[in-house]
């Protein structure tokens, strides 16, 4: 395998979480011997007894699962799903003249790592996660950066017949039914809270007073205050 | 918050998750942003046989394409009305 490289395992200053000795590694299907497999928080990287290896960056790690089952020729195993090409052969990765149709198809490599030592198998998965946790993508610009541009609401409220017609939030609430009303204080509920912290059900109408609300009472906007509910039930 | 929220709300629920490779797995949500499934199963085994003998699995959350959702679990006009005025209080 050319693509195999020689270089230093990982230590603690590539943040290493875990090294598996006697584990085998599967690239699509071909062995390529038993070696150790390093999780470390900079990349995955596995070394075989000669010191030739390879490592993969998290980004370009798809997916990582455990397979369990045994009746396969491999046995219990990690299999890690990679979007990268891994050449057999030494010819560069840009060649015009082979299966151009693949340019606009993502490249799927598929890597198993079959350690000796089944019970240990959890624990890389989840190192796994944890380090997969640590690379996210740079950020895009059509991420939490919301500025309004992307869909105006008033602008498509002028002179567009054919589309739905869009409530403020006051008309829109006398439209909810008991139902939607009961189910939109739950989620009101559950927006002012953390997302850390337990979910529960602090924000629900009770049956009296979804009655209550029917007759358009309006309802305090603003969920920034926990247990803004308390002093909502009013006799109307 | 809201897209937590809702994603919160369907932890322990069906779900297929299709990625940008064009591979689609049902499974039940685990947790999400990067993806954890569990009790999972490849709707195009041939493809992919590796995944048969798969249980649970971690996807990076930035090659999903689409997440499809029960139909029954999701109600659309509170998800409406709660977009929208998520969308009004973010320009505030």
């Amino acid at each position: 395998m050319s693509f195999l490289k020689s270089f230093p395992p990982p230590g603690p200053a590539e943040g290493l979480l875990r090294q598996q000795p006697d584990t085998e590694a599967v690239l699509n299907g071909k062995g390529l011997g038993t070696g150790t497999l390093y999780i470390a928080e900079s990349r995955l990287s596995w070394l075989d007894g000669s010191g030739l290896g390879f490592s993969l960056e998290y980004p370009t790690i798809s997916l990582h699962a455990l397979s369990r089952d045994r009746s396969d020729c491999l046995g219990e195993h990690l299999y890690v799903m990679v979007n990268a090409k891994f050449e057999e052969s030494k010819e560069p990765v840009a060649d015009e003249e082979e299966e151009d149709s693949d340019d606009d198809v993502e490249p799927i490599t598929e890597f198993r790592f079959v350690p000796s030592d089944k019970s240990a198998l959890e624990a890389m998965f989840t190192a796994m996660c944890e380090c997969q946790a640590l690379h996210p993508d740079p950020e895009d610009e059509d991420s939490d950066d919301y500025d309004g541009e992307e869909y105006d609401v008033e602008a498509h409220e002028q002179g567009q017949g054919d589309i739905p017609t869009f409530y403020t939030y006051e008309e829109g609430l006398s439209h909810l039914t008991a139902e939607g009303q009961a189910t939109l204080e739950r989620l009101e509920g559950m927006l002012s809270q953390s997302v850390s912290s337990q979910y529960n059900m602090a924000g629900v109408r009770t049956e009296d007073s979804i009655r209550d609300y029917e007759d358009g009472m309006e309802v305090d906007t603003t969920p920034t205050v926990a247990g803004q509910f308390e002093d909502a039930d009013v006799d109307h | 918050m809201l897209f937590y929220s809702f994603f919160k709300s369907l932890v322990g629920k069906d779900v297929v998750v299709e990625l940008k490779n064009d591979l689609s797995i049902c499974g039940t949500l685990h947790s999400y942003l990067n993806i954890k499934l569990t009790d999972i199963s490849v709707t195009d085994p041939e493809k992919y046989p590796h995944m048969l003998s798969v249980k649970n699995c971690f996807i990076r959350g930035s090659v999903v394409r689409y997440v499809q959702l029960p139909a029954d679990e999701v109600d659309t006009q509170l998800l409406q009305d709660a977009a929208r005025k998520e969308a009004l209080q973010q320009k505030q």
